[in-house]
């Protein structure tokens, strides 16, 4: 894959239609970092933590000897994390993920997120994973933090193909065993499938330590249903076919797209993930942003 | 319950395109390639089946406001007699006028016809509002006044006031049949006929006819007959009025033949029938003592004319309820003097032995010294001075025993007839034959008729033949049939020419084959004037151009026949040379309603003729362009609706002339429909007897309701347009 394609998926205005808006993408992930002064992922520096008075079974490498020889008590010093934290990003790379009403599908949305994410946490020093899945994982690159590695994502991401129905809770399932370490699971979907399993998923990695976020992606289209007269709807995951005139049918579909939204939303607020609906007609440096931020407002507190 | 244009009924068939538009729409939709198919799904499941309702009623919806649209259009109506819910239904009516002669008869203070246009009033109120109705004057045609039906109904009551009696016979059918036509294409629900006559039978002579069409058209067209007028049971009336002598001439007393006819129902006394000459007081006049029912008298009157050219005579009784046939006006035309020539074909040594011996005499019927005076003037010529001759001087040229002549006089005979001479030949012993029958006949169509075989011999005097003694038709001889003119029987015919009659010259079938451009037919058809006891003809005659020619069988003098001789001789003569000499004037009297047309000289083509009618003030006149007709200008006019005489006049260069119309004297009767007869009218039609307080409108209007649907139709498609507009909206709003 070349510089162009990669450029373009770090590149969230001009990925359908130039490639010289480059500098914008990069502007959103720098131009965080040049007015707040602070990474966001302030977890992932190697920082102290914590003092803990030792017991029975702890490493004595952790002694805090400076404590030892002033007041001859045992503590043990706690860091957050010795290393840097690896964040496991996870896009759905399922069919349905390929509709768009307007310039771009969910998936190429979620490509950029997960692009600039990746760029982002790596810049920081921090490992990255990459996972694409459909109804089984799909492509998985392996955590590192080497800043080449974001090239390699790059070309993965621009290569990505959809072919499959989803299935996020078997993969979200995989995932929680698979992880050793604990670390930050980001899964980027539109969460088409059955919310209560997926829920589990989630359940299931919150389980083993990691911290979640979701990002429900959904377009304008699915959000605001806006077709008039006779539409006949073709499933890009389901098979049959409707026939239906929408502009009838708009409230009750809203209905039913907010009520999915809301089990979604509260599952995660249960399990204590961050969720966060995107529109995928909001530019991508503001949903960032905007998340970042709200992060930054919630773990400083 | 019917249908008025049921044509648009096929507009039902439009109830499908709602439910086409529906199938094609089915097809034509925007494809989306969807992600949220699980939600879309959910929805669809949860309102499938109100939506498949909504769309079932909106579909119903639709085609029924199409149905009520095609029905509303197809008009549909109903006739009852029975209900008066919806009130009365507009009308289109006809009204027709009868404004027939036998329309005058007044009963002192109004005639029938103001009775009838009041009548034609009440039928006009009678209408409800937003009626039309048109107004026929009939008498023998049908003039269409107002000919299609009108909303304007105070031209139709003008029209009604202003309408003119006419001396027209009656004949209502063609007036029921047009008026039928007009009402039969018309798209509305209550068509009615208003007959306004006064029920004389002459104008029901097709009463079966009527009933026929009318029982035709019953079911469609109402048709109401008011009949005006009271019974009237006396009326006497001048059914005739000629001139029974054959020649006009000036300052000579001419015998008028006037008929007085009874055509009431009790005898009538003591009428006294008086004649004048161009509205001057009566000339002459004459008491009928005694007039059974039903008769008629025949009377003669003399009158005399005192200048040359147009006189009007009117015949006149005492004025009865029905004035109008109580005077009869016939236009003549006195002539100074009638020149004649005669060329006699065998002079013979002494003047007794010439041909034209008898006939001179018989000319001139007066002792030598009044010869002078007397209107008719004679000259005698031999054959060959013939060529010589300038016939024009002459009003007519008597050929007596004339064997031949050139071609030269031949030319000179065709101009001669073509512009009005009369030609009156008797053959005899000299006689070219093969000429007569090559040159006259077949060439020029001159003759009558062809000379056949001699038959009898001359030169004995006990076989012989004889003229007819009765039924004579032709007007030369018609005195004859009245016994005290004397006899033309006894007369005996020793020797005499077969008459072979010409062919008819116009066949009927041919006349409007014609060319335009072919040379008129000059030569009338030949008539028998008078034939002799065997049925063969004696005398024969016809029109060639303006002209005539009368053909006898035998001889003018006393050679071959003791005619000259006889007392009828001179009669005879005199009235063949009126034929002749008045030939000219024979369309000066026509029926009412004919069209006069007369030959005038070319001087006069494209001038224009001021018409007087009778009656009229010297205001009212027509104006009337001469011009060609059959290659000669013809003055023509064809508005004699009114008896009397008509003035035609032409300044530059002058020109004045008469002539006269005359009544049908059928439309005297006063016969009138039976009762019979009403009761079969009564089947087809709604008879109303008409007095002055009579309530026209209650009679018509009580089986007048009756209602078109389409307005309430288009109502409830109105509602349903709306109901659907409303449901569609409610229907498409999101759930």
């Amino acid at each position: 894959m070349d510089q162009a394609h990669i450029e373009q998926l770090l590149d969230p205005v001009a990925i359908s239609r130039a490639e010289s808006l480059g500098l914008n993408a990069r502007y959103i992930v720098e131009g965080y970092m040049a007015g707040e002064h602070k990474s966001p992922y302030r977890g992932f520096a190697i920082e102290f933590a914590q003092h803990r008075e030792y017991t029975h079974g702890d490493d004595p490498r952790h002694l805090d000897w400076k404590v030892l020889g002033r007041t001859d008590r045992y503590y043990i010093k706690q860091y957050e994390q010795e290393t840097n934290y690896v964040a496991n990003i996870l896009l759905d790379g399922s069919e349905s993920m390929k509709y768009g009403s307007g310039k771009l599908t969910k998936l190429q949305y979620g490509k950029m997120m997960a692009a600039c994410l990746a760029y982002l946490i790596l810049h920081q020093r921090d490992a990255v994973a990459l996972g694409l899945f459909d109804t089984t994982m799909r492509d998985y690159s392996p955590r590192s933090d080497s800043h080449a590695t974001i090239h390699k994502l790059l070309t993965k991401l621009a290569a990505f193909e959809p072919k499959d129905q989803t299935n996020i809770a078997t993969v979200l399932h995989d995932m929680a065993r698979q992880i050793r370490r604990k670390g930050i699971v980001i899964v980027i979907s539109d969460f088409f499938d059955d919310e209560q399993k997926v829920l589990e998923g989630i359940q299931h990695l919150r389980f083993g330590g990691n911290e979640v976020v979701v990002f429900h992606l959904m377009d304008p289209y699915e959000l605001e249903f806006p077709f008039t007269g006779l539409v006949e709807f073709e499933g890009l995951e389901q098979v049959p076919k409707i026939l239906t005139r929408p502009s009838e049918v708009r409230k009750s579909y809203l209905r039913e797209v907010e009520a999915f939204r809301l089990r979604l939303r509260d599952g995660c607020e249960k399990n204590q993930c961050h969720y966060l609906l995107v529109n995928t007609a909001q530019p991508l440096h503001e949903v960032l942003s905007g998340y970042l931020a709200f992060r930054l407002r919630t773990t400083t507190r | 319950m019917s249908f008025l244009n049921p044509i648009m009924l096929a507009g039902l068939a439009a109830v499908s395109v709602p439910i086409i538009i529906h199938l094609l729409n089915r097809r034509k939709f925007q494809k989306v390639m969807w992600a949220a198919m699980r939600f879309l799904k959910i929805s669809v499941e949860q309102n499938q089946r109100r939506m498949r309702i909504e769309d079932m009623i909106l579909l119903a919806l639709r085609c029924l406001l199409l149905m009520l649209l095609a029905l509303a259009l197809a008009r549909p109506a109903i006739l009852s007699n029975s209900t008066d819910v919806f009130g009365q239904s507009k009308v289109t009516g006809v009204i027709i006028l009868d404004n027939s002669q036998s329309m005058g008869v007044s009963d002192g203070a109004m005639t029938r016809f103001d009775k009838a246009r009041q009548a034609a009033e009440q039928a006009l109120d009678s209408m409800p509002a937003g009626s039309a109705s048109a107004v026929f004057l009939a008498s023998d045609i049908v003039r269409g006044s107002i000919p299609e039906p009108t909303f304007d109904f105070n031209l139709a009551r003008k029209i009604i006031r202003e309408a003119p009696l006419t001396d027209r016979a009656t004949d209502l059918f063609p007036a029921i049949e047009k008026a039928i036509d007009t009402l039969k294409g018309r798209l509305v629900i209550r068509k009615e006929i208003f007959l306004i006559t006064d029920g004389q039978a002459a104008g029901w002579r097709q009463l079966t006819e009527i009933q026929n069409v009318l029982e035709k058209t019953r079911t469609e067209i109402k048709s109401h007959i008011i009949l005006v007028g009271e019974h009237e049971e006396k009326n006497l009336g001048v059914s005739e009025l000629r001139l029974a002598s054959g020649l006009s001439p000036v300052k000579q007393p001419l015998r008028f033949e006037v008929k007085v006819s009874n055509y009431g129902k009790e005898e009538r006394r003591d009428t006294r029938v008086s004649l004048s000459v161009d509205g001057e007081p009566p000339c002459d006049e004459f008491t009928v003592d005694a007039l059974p029912a039903g008769a008629t008298k025949s009377v003669s009157l003399f009158a005399k004319l005192r200048t040359e050219g147009f006189h009007s005579v009117t015949a006149r009784i005492p004025e009865d309820r029905l004035p109008a046939d109580d005077k009869r006006t016939v236009a003549v035309r006195a002539i100074k003097e009638v020149r004649v020539l005669l060329v006699d074909g065998e002079p013979g040594n002494e003047p007794r032995d010439g041909e034209t011996f008898f006939l001179r005499h018989a000319l001139v019927p007066v002792p030598s010294e009044f010869a002078e005076e007397y209107f008719v003037k004679s000259k005698t010529i031999t054959g060959p001075e013939f060529s010589q001759a300038r016939l024009d001087d002459y009003d007519a040229v008597v050929l007596a025993n004339v064997a031949d002549f050139s071609e030269a006089t031949l030319k000179n005979i065709e101009q001669y007839l073509r512009r009005g001479g009369g030609l009156l030949i008797f053959p005899g012993g000299r006689v070219n034959v093969t000429f007569y029958n090559e040159q006259l006949l077949k060439r020029f169509n001159f003759l009558p008729a062809a000379l056949g075989q001699l038959r009898g011999e001359a030169d004995q005097d006990e076989k012989y033949t004889t003229l007819q003694e009765k039924d004579y038709t032709h007007p030369v001889v018609s005195i004859w049939n009245d016994p005290a003119s004397g006899t033309l029987g006894s007369a005996r015919f020793f020797r005499a020419f077969e008459l072979k009659p010409a062919p008819a010259t116009t066949p009927k079938a041919e006349r409007g084959r014609k060319p335009k451009d072919e040379k008129p037919q000059e030569a009338g058809d030949p008539q028998i004037i008078l034939k002799f006891a065997d049925d063969t003809p004696a005398v024969m005659e016809r029109t060639w151009g303006l002209g005539r020619v009368v053909l006898f069988s035998s001889t003018a003098d006393n050679a071959w026949n003791d005619l000259p001789v006889r007392l009828a001789f001179v009669p005879l003569v005199h009235r063949a040379l009126g034929s002749i000499v008045q030939r000219q004037d024979e369309g000066l009297n026509l029926r009412v309603g004919e069209k006069f047309a007369r030959r005038v000289n070319m001087e006069f083509l494209d001038k224009d003729a001021t018409v007087f009618k009778p009656r009229q003030t010297d205001a009212v006149r027509d104006l009337r362009r001469i011009e060609m007709g059959g290659g000669w200008p013809l003055l023509q006019y064809d508005h004699t609706d009114l008896s009397g005489i008509y003035e035609a006049s032409v300044v530059d260069p002058p020109l004045a002339l008469k002539f006269a119309a005359q009544p049908d004297p059928g439309e005297s009767s006063m016969d009138e429909l039976s009762q019979a007869q009403i009761k079969t009218l009564k089947d087809v039609a709604n008879v109303i007897p008409w007095t002055p307080n009579l309530s026209l409108r209650g009679m018509v209007e009580k089986d007048r309701s009756g209602l078109e649907f389409w307005l309430p139709i288009v109502i409830a498609a109105l509602l349903v347009g709306v109901v659907e507009t409303f449901l569609a909206q409610w229907f498409s709003r999101s759930k």
